[in-house]
Protein backbone atom coordinates (compact mmCIF):
# COMPACT_ATOMS: atom_id res chain seq x y z
CA UNK A 1 0.00 0.00 0.00
CA UNK A 2 2.74 2.38 0.63
CA UNK A 3 4.43 2.27 -3.08
CA UNK A 4 0.37 2.90 -4.52
CA UNK A 5 -0.04 5.31 -2.10
CA UNK A 6 3.36 6.97 -3.65
CA UNK A 7 2.71 6.67 -6.74
CA UNK A 8 -0.32 8.78 -6.58
CA UNK A 9 1.65 11.33 -5.00
CA UNK A 10 4.46 11.34 -7.86
CA UNK A 11 2.16 11.16 -11.05
CA UNK A 12 2.69 14.12 -12.36
CA UNK A 13 -1.05 16.67 -12.68
CA UNK A 14 -1.34 16.58 -16.35
CA UNK A 15 -1.52 12.70 -16.23
CA UNK A 16 -3.75 12.47 -13.68
CA UNK A 17 -6.03 14.62 -14.83
CA UNK A 18 -5.85 12.90 -17.84
CA UNK A 19 -6.99 9.21 -16.41
CA UNK A 20 -9.85 7.67 -17.11
CA UNK A 21 -11.91 8.68 -13.70
CA UNK A 22 -10.62 12.35 -14.71
CA UNK A 23 -12.01 11.62 -18.10
CA UNK A 24 -15.20 10.48 -16.95
CA UNK A 25 -15.87 12.98 -14.15
CA UNK A 26 -15.20 15.93 -17.25
CA UNK A 27 -17.63 14.43 -19.46
CA UNK A 28 -20.48 13.54 -17.14
CA UNK A 29 -19.66 17.36 -16.04
CA UNK A 30 -19.45 18.50 -19.40
CA UNK A 31 -23.15 17.14 -19.94
CA UNK A 32 -24.65 18.76 -17.16
CA UNK A 33 -23.21 21.60 -17.44
CA UNK A 34 -24.80 21.63 -21.80
CA UNK A 35 -27.94 20.46 -19.82
CA UNK A 36 -28.29 23.49 -17.81
CA UNK A 37 -28.06 25.89 -20.60
CA UNK A 38 -30.27 23.45 -23.29
CA UNK A 39 -32.32 20.81 -21.54
CA UNK A 40 -32.32 22.14 -17.92
CA UNK A 41 -34.57 19.85 -16.67
CA UNK A 42 -32.42 17.21 -17.14
CA UNK A 43 -29.91 19.44 -15.15
CA UNK A 44 -32.98 19.22 -12.53
CA UNK A 45 -34.02 15.40 -12.53
CA UNK A 46 -30.64 14.51 -12.47
CA UNK A 47 -29.87 16.53 -9.15
CA UNK A 48 -33.06 15.50 -7.69
CA UNK A 49 -32.85 11.81 -8.00
CA UNK A 50 -29.12 11.32 -7.92
CA UNK A 51 -29.45 12.86 -4.34
CA UNK A 52 -31.39 10.16 -3.25
CA UNK A 53 -29.06 7.37 -4.43
CA UNK A 54 -26.46 9.55 -2.96
CA UNK A 55 -27.84 8.82 0.35
CA UNK A 56 -28.81 5.01 -0.74
CA UNK A 57 -24.84 4.30 -1.78
CA UNK A 58 -23.26 6.43 0.81
CA UNK A 59 -24.66 4.02 3.53
CA UNK A 60 -24.03 1.11 1.37
CA UNK A 61 -20.36 1.84 0.46
CA UNK A 62 -19.68 3.01 4.61
CA UNK A 63 -20.96 -0.49 5.55
CA UNK A 64 -18.72 -2.54 2.96
CA UNK A 65 -15.85 -0.24 3.89
CA UNK A 66 -16.34 -0.26 7.52
CA UNK A 67 -17.51 -3.37 8.34
CA UNK A 68 -17.07 -5.67 4.38
CA UNK A 69 -20.67 -6.45 4.48
CA UNK A 70 -22.18 -6.28 1.64
CA UNK A 71 -25.58 -5.18 2.29
CA UNK A 72 -28.63 -6.73 0.34
CA UNK A 73 -31.07 -6.04 2.89
CA UNK A 74 -30.30 -2.14 2.33
CA UNK A 75 -33.73 -2.08 -0.05
CA UNK A 76 -35.59 -2.99 2.62
CA UNK A 77 -34.54 -0.44 5.23
CA UNK A 78 -35.69 1.88 1.97
CA UNK A 79 -38.80 -0.15 2.06
CA UNK A 80 -39.42 0.25 6.09
CA UNK A 81 -38.01 4.05 5.93
CA UNK A 82 -41.01 4.68 3.37
CA UNK A 83 -43.63 2.31 4.95
CA UNK A 84 -42.89 4.70 8.34
CA UNK A 85 -43.27 7.72 6.63
CA UNK A 86 -46.61 6.79 5.51
CA UNK A 87 -47.57 5.46 8.69
CA UNK A 88 -46.77 9.03 10.45
CA UNK A 89 -47.69 11.19 7.76
CA UNK A 90 -51.08 10.14 6.93
CA UNK A 91 -52.96 10.96 10.24
CA UNK A 92 -51.28 14.54 9.85
CA UNK A 93 -52.46 14.71 6.22
CA UNK A 94 -56.22 13.97 7.16
CA UNK A 95 -56.15 16.40 10.44
CA UNK A 96 -54.92 19.14 7.63
CA UNK A 97 -57.75 17.86 5.10
CA UNK A 98 -60.24 18.46 8.18
CA UNK A 99 -58.90 22.00 9.48
CA UNK A 100 -57.07 23.58 6.37
CA UNK A 101 -56.49 26.44 8.68
CA UNK A 102 -53.39 24.29 10.14
CA UNK A 103 -50.99 26.25 8.00
CA UNK A 104 -48.13 24.54 10.50
CA UNK A 105 -48.81 21.11 9.36
CA UNK A 106 -48.67 22.82 5.76
CA UNK A 107 -45.43 23.47 6.41
CA UNK A 108 -43.78 20.86 8.26
CA UNK A 109 -46.11 18.10 8.37
CA UNK A 110 -43.93 15.99 6.63
CA UNK A 111 -40.77 16.22 8.64
CA UNK A 112 -41.98 14.40 11.86
CA UNK A 113 -42.87 10.87 9.40
CA UNK A 114 -39.29 11.54 8.03
CA UNK A 115 -37.36 11.86 11.00
CA UNK A 116 -39.71 8.75 12.04
CA UNK A 117 -38.53 6.82 9.72
CA UNK A 118 -34.58 7.76 10.36
CA UNK A 119 -35.01 6.62 13.79
CA UNK A 120 -37.00 3.13 12.82
CA UNK A 121 -33.59 2.86 10.31
CA UNK A 122 -31.36 3.43 12.96
CA UNK A 123 -32.79 1.06 15.02
CA UNK A 124 -33.40 -1.79 12.57
CA UNK A 125 -29.54 -0.96 11.61
CA UNK A 126 -28.46 -1.82 15.63
CA UNK A 127 -30.39 -5.08 15.82
CA UNK A 128 -28.94 -6.60 12.64
CA UNK A 129 -25.78 -6.11 13.87
CA UNK A 130 -26.63 -6.65 17.53
CA UNK A 131 -28.58 -9.63 16.96
CA UNK A 132 -26.91 -11.30 13.48
CA UNK A 133 -23.60 -10.11 12.79
CA UNK A 134 -21.59 -9.92 15.99
CA UNK A 135 -22.29 -13.62 17.03
CA UNK A 136 -21.29 -14.27 13.61
CA UNK A 137 -18.37 -12.21 13.89
CA UNK A 138 -17.57 -13.76 16.76
CA UNK A 139 -18.01 -17.55 15.92
CA UNK A 140 -15.50 -16.98 12.78
CA UNK A 141 -14.72 -14.21 10.47
CA UNK A 142 -13.27 -16.82 7.70
CA UNK A 143 -15.47 -16.24 4.63
CA UNK A 144 -17.19 -13.56 6.16
CA UNK A 145 -18.08 -11.77 3.02
CA UNK A 146 -19.74 -14.20 1.42
CA UNK A 147 -21.62 -15.18 4.57
CA UNK A 148 -22.74 -11.97 5.20
CA UNK A 149 -24.10 -12.04 1.86
CA UNK A 150 -26.01 -14.68 2.17
CA UNK A 151 -27.46 -13.89 5.50
CA UNK A 152 -28.17 -10.07 4.48
CA UNK A 153 -29.88 -11.51 1.24
CA UNK A 154 -31.97 -13.88 3.67
CA UNK A 155 -33.32 -11.17 5.73
CA UNK A 156 -34.34 -9.51 2.16
CA UNK A 157 -36.54 -11.96 2.10
CA UNK A 158 -37.76 -11.73 5.57
CA UNK A 159 -38.48 -8.78 5.88
CA UNK A 160 -40.10 -8.25 2.25
CA UNK A 161 -41.98 -11.14 2.89
CA UNK A 162 -42.75 -10.38 6.60
CA UNK A 163 -43.79 -7.11 5.28
CA UNK A 164 -46.48 -8.15 3.09
CA UNK A 165 -47.77 -10.82 5.67
CA UNK A 166 -48.32 -7.36 8.20
CA UNK A 167 -49.37 -4.85 5.60
CA UNK A 168 -50.15 -6.24 2.27
CA UNK A 169 -49.68 -6.22 -0.96
CA UNK A 170 -51.60 -2.81 -1.43
CA UNK A 171 -49.49 0.70 -2.34
CA UNK A 172 -49.43 2.72 0.19
CA UNK A 173 -48.66 5.88 -0.87
CA UNK A 174 -48.73 9.84 -0.92
CA UNK A 175 -49.83 12.00 -4.02
CA UNK A 176 -47.11 14.69 -3.15
CA UNK A 177 -46.11 15.89 0.38
CA UNK A 178 -46.11 19.74 -0.01
CA UNK A 179 -49.91 20.63 -1.60
CA UNK A 180 -48.21 24.20 -2.81
CA UNK A 181 -47.98 25.12 -6.46
CA UNK A 182 -44.38 24.52 -8.03
CA UNK A 183 -41.09 26.58 -8.28
CA UNK A 184 -39.60 27.69 -11.15
CA UNK A 185 -36.03 27.14 -11.67
CA UNK A 186 -34.59 27.94 -14.72
CA UNK A 187 -37.33 28.34 -16.35
CA UNK A 188 -38.20 24.80 -15.45
CA UNK A 189 -41.49 24.02 -13.11
CA UNK A 190 -40.51 21.94 -10.16
CA UNK A 191 -42.92 20.69 -7.47
CA UNK A 192 -41.70 21.52 -4.13
CA UNK A 193 -41.68 17.88 -3.19
CA UNK A 194 -39.26 17.59 -5.74
CA UNK A 195 -36.93 20.44 -4.64
CA UNK A 196 -37.06 19.47 -1.13
CA UNK A 197 -35.71 16.03 -1.93
CA UNK A 198 -32.59 17.42 -3.03
CA UNK A 199 -32.35 20.01 -0.47
CA UNK A 200 -32.73 17.17 2.25
CA UNK A 201 -30.50 15.02 0.51
CA UNK A 202 -27.46 18.00 0.52
CA UNK A 203 -27.73 18.75 3.71
CA UNK A 204 -27.84 14.93 4.72
CA UNK A 205 -24.58 14.47 2.90
CA UNK A 206 -23.38 17.51 3.78
CA UNK A 207 -23.95 16.94 7.52
CA UNK A 208 -22.54 13.13 7.14
CA UNK A 209 -19.89 14.01 5.54
CA UNK A 210 -18.55 16.77 7.95
CA UNK A 211 -19.58 13.90 10.98
CA UNK A 212 -16.88 11.98 8.95
CA UNK A 213 -14.36 14.27 8.39
CA UNK A 214 -14.42 16.58 11.55
CA UNK A 215 -15.51 14.36 14.64
CA UNK A 216 -13.94 12.06 16.81
CA UNK A 217 -16.07 9.46 16.29
CA UNK A 218 -16.28 9.96 12.07
CA UNK A 219 -12.57 9.73 12.44
CA UNK A 220 -12.93 6.43 14.43
CA UNK A 221 -15.21 5.21 11.87
CA UNK A 222 -12.84 6.37 9.27
CA UNK A 223 -9.69 4.66 11.65
CA UNK A 224 -11.76 0.99 11.68
CA UNK A 225 -11.70 1.14 7.84
CA UNK A 226 -8.38 1.51 7.65
CA UNK A 227 -7.24 -0.78 10.24
CA UNK A 228 -9.26 -2.54 12.78
CA UNK A 229 -6.56 -3.56 14.58
CA UNK A 230 -4.50 -0.37 14.93
CA UNK A 231 -8.10 1.02 16.09
CA UNK A 232 -8.43 -0.92 18.62
CA UNK A 233 -4.94 0.29 19.92
CA UNK A 234 -6.06 3.77 19.70
CA UNK A 235 -8.91 2.50 22.60
CA UNK A 236 -11.86 2.32 19.79
CA UNK A 237 -14.00 -0.09 21.12
CA UNK A 238 -14.88 -2.06 17.47
CA UNK A 239 -18.46 -3.45 18.55
CA UNK A 240 -19.28 0.64 19.21
CA UNK A 241 -17.87 1.45 16.19
CA UNK A 242 -20.06 -1.45 13.86
CA UNK A 243 -23.64 -0.40 16.21
CA UNK A 244 -23.07 3.18 14.58
CA UNK A 245 -21.80 2.39 11.31
CA UNK A 246 -24.86 0.07 10.49
CA UNK A 247 -27.49 2.20 12.40
CA UNK A 248 -26.01 5.54 11.05
CA UNK A 249 -26.23 3.23 7.11
CA UNK A 250 -29.43 2.12 7.77
CA UNK A 251 -30.64 5.39 8.92
CA UNK A 252 -30.04 6.83 5.49
CA UNK A 253 -31.66 4.52 3.73
CA UNK A 254 -34.95 4.32 5.59
CA UNK A 255 -34.58 8.68 5.35
CA UNK A 256 -33.87 8.10 1.17
CA UNK A 257 -37.33 6.10 1.24
CA UNK A 258 -39.37 8.59 3.37
CA UNK A 259 -38.52 11.37 1.52
CA UNK A 260 -39.34 9.83 -2.10
CA UNK A 261 -42.82 8.52 -0.72
CA UNK A 262 -44.35 10.78 -3.68
CA UNK A 263 -42.86 8.64 -6.04
CA UNK A 264 -42.42 5.59 -4.67
CA UNK A 265 -45.52 4.30 -2.53
CA UNK A 266 -44.24 1.78 0.45
CA UNK A 267 -45.22 -1.96 -1.32
CA UNK A 268 -43.48 -4.79 -0.50
CA UNK A 269 -40.63 -4.74 -3.27
CA UNK A 270 -40.34 -1.75 -3.34
CA UNK A 271 -36.66 -1.81 -2.18
CA UNK A 272 -35.33 -3.72 -4.78
CA UNK A 273 -34.79 -0.87 -7.93
CA UNK A 274 -32.83 0.95 -5.04
CA UNK A 275 -30.86 -1.35 -3.96
CA UNK A 276 -29.73 -1.95 -7.54
CA UNK A 277 -29.10 1.07 -7.93
CA UNK A 278 -26.96 1.52 -4.60
CA UNK A 279 -24.98 -1.68 -6.24
CA UNK A 280 -25.10 0.11 -9.53
CA UNK A 281 -23.06 3.25 -7.56
CA UNK A 282 -21.41 1.42 -5.39
CA UNK A 283 -19.55 -0.83 -7.82
CA UNK A 284 -19.57 2.34 -10.37
CA UNK A 285 -17.32 4.23 -8.03
CA UNK A 286 -14.99 1.25 -6.33
CA UNK A 287 -16.18 -0.51 -3.17
CA UNK A 288 -16.63 1.01 0.09
CA UNK A 289 -16.22 4.31 -0.69
CA UNK A 290 -18.01 6.95 0.76
CA UNK A 291 -16.89 10.43 -1.71
CA UNK A 292 -16.79 8.03 -4.72
CA UNK A 293 -20.64 6.44 -4.29
CA UNK A 294 -21.77 10.13 -3.68
CA UNK A 295 -20.56 10.92 -7.07
CA UNK A 296 -21.34 7.89 -8.78
CA UNK A 297 -24.96 8.61 -7.54
CA UNK A 298 -25.18 11.61 -9.83
CA UNK A 299 -23.63 10.04 -12.53
CA UNK A 300 -26.08 7.26 -12.85
CA UNK A 301 -28.56 9.38 -12.00
CA UNK A 302 -27.25 11.46 -15.17
CA UNK A 303 -27.74 8.35 -17.29
CA UNK A 304 -30.65 7.55 -15.91
CA UNK A 305 -32.45 10.89 -16.65
CA UNK A 306 -30.47 10.92 -20.52
CA UNK A 307 -31.97 7.62 -21.15
CA UNK A 308 -35.60 8.30 -20.52
CA UNK A 309 -35.16 11.67 -21.86
CA UNK A 310 -34.01 10.80 -25.01
CA UNK A 311 -34.48 7.38 -25.46
CA UNK A 312 -37.11 5.44 -23.36
CA UNK A 313 -38.42 4.98 -19.86
CA UNK A 314 -38.08 1.19 -19.84
CA UNK A 315 -34.32 1.57 -20.67
CA UNK A 316 -33.51 3.50 -17.40
CA UNK A 317 -31.78 0.85 -15.56
CA UNK A 318 -30.03 -0.70 -18.70
CA UNK A 319 -28.17 1.83 -19.73
CA UNK A 320 -26.27 2.39 -15.99
CA UNK A 321 -25.55 -0.96 -16.25
CA UNK A 322 -23.58 -1.09 -19.62
CA UNK A 323 -21.30 2.11 -18.51
CA UNK A 324 -20.82 0.04 -15.80
CA UNK A 325 -19.48 -2.58 -17.26
CA UNK A 326 -17.67 -0.94 -19.57
CA UNK A 327 -15.81 0.86 -16.80
CA UNK A 328 -14.95 -2.18 -15.23
CA UNK A 329 -13.43 -3.61 -18.49
CA UNK A 330 -11.09 -0.57 -18.28
CA UNK A 331 -10.63 -0.02 -14.83
CA UNK A 332 -11.75 -3.53 -12.57
CA UNK A 333 -11.17 -1.17 -9.37
CA UNK A 334 -13.95 1.07 -10.11
CA UNK A 335 -13.70 4.54 -11.05
CA UNK A 336 -12.57 5.85 -7.35
CA UNK A 337 -10.83 2.53 -6.41
CA UNK A 338 -7.62 2.31 -5.29
CA UNK A 339 -4.91 0.18 -3.33
CA UNK A 340 -5.50 2.54 -0.20
CA UNK A 341 -8.26 1.39 1.59
CA UNK A 342 -10.61 3.42 3.67
CA UNK A 343 -14.26 4.49 3.35
CA UNK A 344 -13.42 8.59 3.02
CA UNK A 345 -10.57 8.47 1.54
CA UNK A 346 -9.46 8.17 -2.47
CA UNK B 1 0.11 0.40 42.84
CA UNK B 2 1.89 0.20 46.35
CA UNK B 3 5.31 -1.40 45.72
CA UNK B 4 5.04 0.70 42.20
CA UNK B 5 4.24 -2.62 40.34
CA UNK B 6 3.14 -1.69 36.71
CA UNK B 7 2.56 -4.70 35.09
CA UNK B 8 2.73 -8.26 35.88
CA UNK B 9 2.76 -11.27 34.80
CA UNK B 10 2.77 -15.46 36.52
CA UNK B 11 2.79 -18.41 35.17
CA UNK B 12 1.20 -16.95 31.82
CA UNK B 13 0.76 -19.59 28.83
CA UNK B 14 -0.80 -18.79 25.59
CA UNK B 15 -0.74 -19.89 21.91
CA UNK B 16 -2.76 -20.20 18.50
CA UNK B 17 -5.30 -23.00 18.63
CA UNK B 18 -3.59 -26.23 18.67
CA UNK B 19 0.62 -24.39 19.19
CA UNK B 20 1.10 -23.40 22.12
CA UNK B 21 3.63 -20.73 22.14
CA UNK B 22 3.99 -19.48 26.17
CA UNK B 23 5.28 -21.74 28.75
CA UNK B 24 4.78 -20.88 32.61
CA UNK B 25 6.06 -17.08 31.29
CA UNK B 26 6.45 -14.82 34.26
CA UNK B 27 7.68 -11.38 34.60
CA UNK B 28 7.42 -7.51 36.14
CA UNK B 29 7.68 -4.38 34.66
CA UNK B 30 8.01 -1.13 37.79
CA UNK B 31 7.06 2.22 37.43
CA UNK B 32 9.22 4.36 35.69
CA UNK B 33 11.60 1.03 34.35
CA UNK B 34 12.72 0.86 30.98
CA UNK B 35 12.69 -3.35 30.62
CA UNK B 36 13.50 -5.28 27.57
CA UNK B 37 12.13 -8.68 26.54
CA UNK B 38 14.90 -10.22 23.97
CA UNK B 39 15.29 -13.75 22.20
CA UNK B 40 15.13 -14.99 19.25
CA UNK B 41 13.09 -15.57 16.28
CA UNK B 42 9.84 -17.40 17.27
CA UNK B 43 10.90 -17.02 20.90
CA UNK B 44 7.33 -15.96 21.76
CA UNK B 45 8.41 -12.27 22.17
CA UNK B 46 5.74 -10.66 19.98
CA UNK B 47 3.08 -13.32 21.08
CA UNK B 48 3.71 -11.89 24.93
CA UNK B 49 3.22 -8.70 23.75
CA UNK B 50 0.06 -9.74 21.86
CA UNK B 51 -1.21 -11.41 25.12
CA UNK B 52 -0.68 -8.34 27.31
CA UNK B 53 -2.17 -6.27 24.99
CA UNK B 54 -5.70 -8.41 25.14
CA UNK B 55 -5.18 -9.16 21.06
CA UNK B 56 -4.81 -13.03 22.16
CA UNK B 57 -6.49 -14.51 24.96
CA UNK B 58 -3.74 -16.51 27.49
CA UNK B 59 -5.18 -20.03 28.80
CA UNK B 60 -3.48 -20.37 31.64
CA UNK B 61 -1.91 -17.87 33.87
CA UNK B 62 -2.37 -14.22 35.46
CA UNK B 63 -1.90 -10.54 33.91
CA UNK B 64 -2.23 -7.63 35.80
CA UNK B 65 -1.73 -4.31 35.22
CA UNK B 66 -1.63 -1.63 38.04
CA UNK B 67 -3.12 -4.56 40.23
CA UNK B 68 -6.28 -4.92 38.01
CA UNK B 69 -6.13 -8.37 36.31
CA UNK B 70 -6.67 -7.61 32.86
CA UNK B 71 -6.19 -11.32 31.05
CA UNK B 72 -8.94 -12.04 28.49
CA UNK B 73 -9.77 -7.88 28.59
CA UNK B 74 -10.60 -7.03 25.05
CA UNK B 75 -7.88 -4.93 23.59
CA UNK B 76 -9.34 -1.66 23.19
CA UNK B 77 -10.36 -1.94 26.89
CA UNK B 78 -7.03 -2.53 27.84
CA UNK B 79 -5.66 0.41 25.98
CA UNK B 80 -7.98 3.12 27.49
CA UNK B 81 -6.62 1.38 30.96
CA UNK B 82 -3.38 3.28 30.33
CA UNK B 83 -1.46 0.23 28.51
CA UNK B 84 -0.46 1.53 25.09
CA UNK B 85 1.25 -0.99 22.50
CA UNK B 86 3.37 -0.39 19.51
CA UNK B 87 3.27 -3.42 17.00
CA UNK B 88 5.55 -4.88 14.91
CA UNK B 89 3.43 -4.12 11.93
CA UNK B 90 2.59 -0.63 13.12
CA UNK B 91 -0.74 -0.90 11.58
CA UNK B 92 -1.06 2.52 10.68
CA UNK B 93 -3.70 4.22 9.16
CA UNK B 94 -2.22 4.55 5.72
CA UNK B 95 -5.25 6.91 3.93
CA UNK B 96 -5.05 9.19 6.69
CA UNK B 97 -2.85 12.03 7.69
CA UNK B 98 0.17 12.05 10.29
CA UNK B 99 -1.96 14.27 11.93
CA UNK B 100 -4.92 12.39 12.12
CA UNK B 101 -3.11 9.52 12.81
CA UNK B 102 -2.11 11.04 16.09
CA UNK B 103 -5.73 12.99 16.68
CA UNK B 104 -6.91 8.39 16.33
CA UNK B 105 -4.62 7.90 19.23
CA UNK B 106 -6.26 10.26 21.46
CA UNK B 107 -9.48 9.12 21.25
CA UNK B 108 -9.56 7.60 24.63
CA UNK B 109 -8.49 11.11 25.65
CA UNK B 110 -11.05 13.71 26.54
CA UNK B 111 -9.43 16.94 27.76
CA UNK B 112 -8.54 19.01 24.62
CA UNK B 113 -5.97 20.59 25.98
CA UNK B 114 -4.08 17.36 27.15
CA UNK B 115 -4.53 16.25 23.25
CA UNK B 116 -3.04 19.07 22.63
CA UNK B 117 0.15 19.45 24.99
CA UNK B 118 0.65 15.47 24.26
CA UNK B 119 1.33 16.29 19.99
CA UNK B 120 3.53 18.76 20.96
CA UNK B 121 5.49 16.05 22.82
CA UNK B 122 5.80 14.15 19.77
CA UNK B 123 6.33 16.96 17.67
CA UNK B 124 9.27 17.82 19.83
CA UNK B 125 10.19 13.76 20.36
CA UNK B 126 9.93 13.16 15.90
CA UNK B 127 10.29 16.87 14.63
CA UNK B 128 9.92 14.90 11.34
CA UNK B 129 6.70 13.88 12.01
CA UNK B 130 5.74 17.60 12.46
CA UNK B 131 7.08 18.79 8.91
CA UNK B 132 5.24 15.61 7.48
CA UNK B 133 2.03 16.12 9.75
CA UNK B 134 0.10 17.18 6.65
CA UNK B 135 1.29 13.93 4.83
CA UNK B 136 -0.52 10.56 4.27
CA UNK B 137 0.51 7.59 6.63
CA UNK B 138 1.23 5.52 4.06
CA UNK B 139 3.62 8.01 2.19
CA UNK B 140 6.14 7.98 4.67
CA UNK B 141 9.00 5.98 4.98
CA UNK B 142 9.69 3.11 7.42
CA UNK B 143 11.89 5.16 10.29
CA UNK B 144 8.89 8.30 10.37
CA UNK B 145 6.16 5.08 10.02
CA UNK B 146 8.00 3.68 13.09
CA UNK B 147 7.56 7.43 14.61
CA UNK B 148 4.23 7.50 14.00
CA UNK B 149 3.13 4.41 15.55
CA UNK B 150 5.13 5.45 18.91
CA UNK B 151 3.55 8.73 18.57
CA UNK B 152 -0.06 7.67 18.71
CA UNK B 153 0.77 5.15 20.63
CA UNK B 154 2.00 7.94 23.08
CA UNK B 155 -1.08 10.15 22.41
CA UNK B 156 -3.18 8.58 24.88
CA UNK B 157 -0.42 9.30 27.72
CA UNK B 158 -0.52 5.77 28.17
CA UNK B 159 1.33 5.01 31.44
CA UNK B 160 3.08 1.86 30.20
CA UNK B 161 4.51 1.30 26.60
CA UNK B 162 5.12 -1.90 25.03
CA UNK B 163 7.44 -1.46 21.72
CA UNK B 164 7.23 -4.30 19.70
CA UNK B 165 10.96 -4.43 17.52
CA UNK B 166 11.32 -0.47 17.18
CA UNK B 167 14.41 -1.25 15.02
CA UNK B 168 13.30 -4.10 12.65
CA UNK B 169 13.64 -3.07 9.18
CA UNK B 170 14.77 0.60 9.73
CA UNK B 171 18.62 1.90 8.45
CA UNK B 172 21.00 2.48 11.01
CA UNK B 173 20.25 6.00 11.20
CA UNK B 174 17.00 5.85 12.22
CA UNK B 175 17.02 3.15 14.99
CA UNK B 176 19.59 5.37 16.56
CA UNK B 177 16.97 7.92 16.39
CA UNK B 178 14.33 5.54 17.19
CA UNK B 179 15.83 4.76 20.32
CA UNK B 180 16.91 8.17 21.16
CA UNK B 181 13.11 9.21 21.42
CA UNK B 182 12.93 5.48 23.79
CA UNK B 183 15.50 6.71 26.19
CA UNK B 184 14.14 10.59 26.08
CA UNK B 185 10.76 9.08 26.98
CA UNK B 186 11.86 7.70 29.19
CA UNK B 187 13.30 10.83 31.02
CA UNK B 188 10.03 11.96 30.88
CA UNK B 189 8.84 9.07 33.40
CA UNK B 190 7.18 6.77 30.64
CA UNK B 191 7.68 2.94 31.69
CA UNK B 192 8.49 1.34 28.98
CA UNK B 193 8.84 -2.51 27.59
CA UNK B 194 10.49 -3.30 24.59
CA UNK B 195 11.00 -6.20 22.34
CA UNK B 196 14.33 -6.14 20.52
CA UNK B 197 16.85 -8.34 18.68
CA UNK B 198 19.28 -6.35 18.61
CA UNK B 199 20.39 -7.73 21.76
CA UNK B 200 23.76 -5.41 22.32
CA UNK B 201 22.27 -1.87 22.14
CA UNK B 202 19.44 -2.77 23.73
CA UNK B 203 21.32 -4.20 27.04
CA UNK B 204 23.31 -1.12 27.34
CA UNK B 205 20.10 0.81 27.07
CA UNK B 206 17.77 -0.65 29.02
CA UNK B 207 17.47 -1.31 33.20
CA UNK B 208 16.48 -4.52 33.06
CA UNK B 209 16.03 -7.33 30.73
CA UNK B 210 14.57 -10.79 30.22
CA UNK B 211 15.67 -13.27 27.92
CA UNK B 212 12.77 -15.54 26.42
CA UNK B 213 13.68 -18.76 24.20
CA UNK B 214 11.33 -20.87 22.90
CA UNK B 215 8.65 -19.56 24.66
CA UNK B 216 10.15 -19.76 28.63
CA UNK B 217 11.90 -17.22 30.32
CA UNK B 218 15.53 -18.70 30.38
CA UNK B 219 17.35 -15.25 32.31
CA UNK B 220 16.64 -12.54 33.65
CA UNK B 221 18.97 -9.31 35.00
CA UNK B 222 20.28 -5.29 34.41
CA UNK B 223 21.27 -4.86 31.30
CA UNK B 224 25.15 -5.10 32.85
CA UNK B 225 24.37 -8.25 34.01
CA UNK B 226 23.27 -10.11 31.03
CA UNK B 227 25.78 -8.23 28.72
CA UNK B 228 28.69 -10.35 31.06
CA UNK B 229 26.98 -13.56 31.16
CA UNK B 230 28.41 -16.20 28.99
CA UNK B 231 25.15 -17.86 27.72
CA UNK B 232 24.19 -14.17 26.57
CA UNK B 233 27.30 -13.40 24.88
CA UNK B 234 27.70 -16.88 22.99
CA UNK B 235 24.18 -17.22 22.00
CA UNK B 236 23.35 -13.26 21.11
CA UNK B 237 26.70 -11.03 21.22
CA UNK B 238 29.30 -13.39 19.04
CA UNK B 239 31.65 -13.24 21.70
Amino acid sequence: MTTAATNLRSVPLARRFLSFTWLTLGAALLVMAWAAVAQPSILIDTLVTGGMWALMAAGLAMVFGVMNIPNFAHGELFLLGSFTAFTVYSPIRDAMFNDPSLTVLKIFGPFPGMVAALLVGAVVGVLLEVVLFRPLRRRSREQWVMNTFLLTAGVSVVIVNGYRLAFGNNYHGVTRYWDVPPLEILGVPISVDRAMVLVIALVTIGLFAVFLQRTSLGRAIRAVSQDETGAQMAGIDLNRIFVLTMGLSCALAALAGAALLFLFPAYPDVGLQPLYLAWFVVILAGLGNIPGAIVGAFIVSLLQTLTAFYLRVGWVDVMPTVFIILILLFKPSGLFGSAVKGVWEQ
Amino acid sequence: MGNGRMLELSNVEAGYELLQVLWDVSLHVDEGEFVALLGPNGAGKTTTLRTIAGFLKPSGGEITFRGTPIAGARAHAVSRMGLGYVSETLNLFPAMTVHENLQVGATSVRDRGQIAATMDLVFELFPRLHERRGQLAGTLSGGERKMLAIGRGLMASPSLLLVDEPSLGLAPMATVATFEALKALRERGVTIMLVEQNVNTTLHLVDRAYVLEQGRIVLEGTGQELLTNPHVQAAYLGI
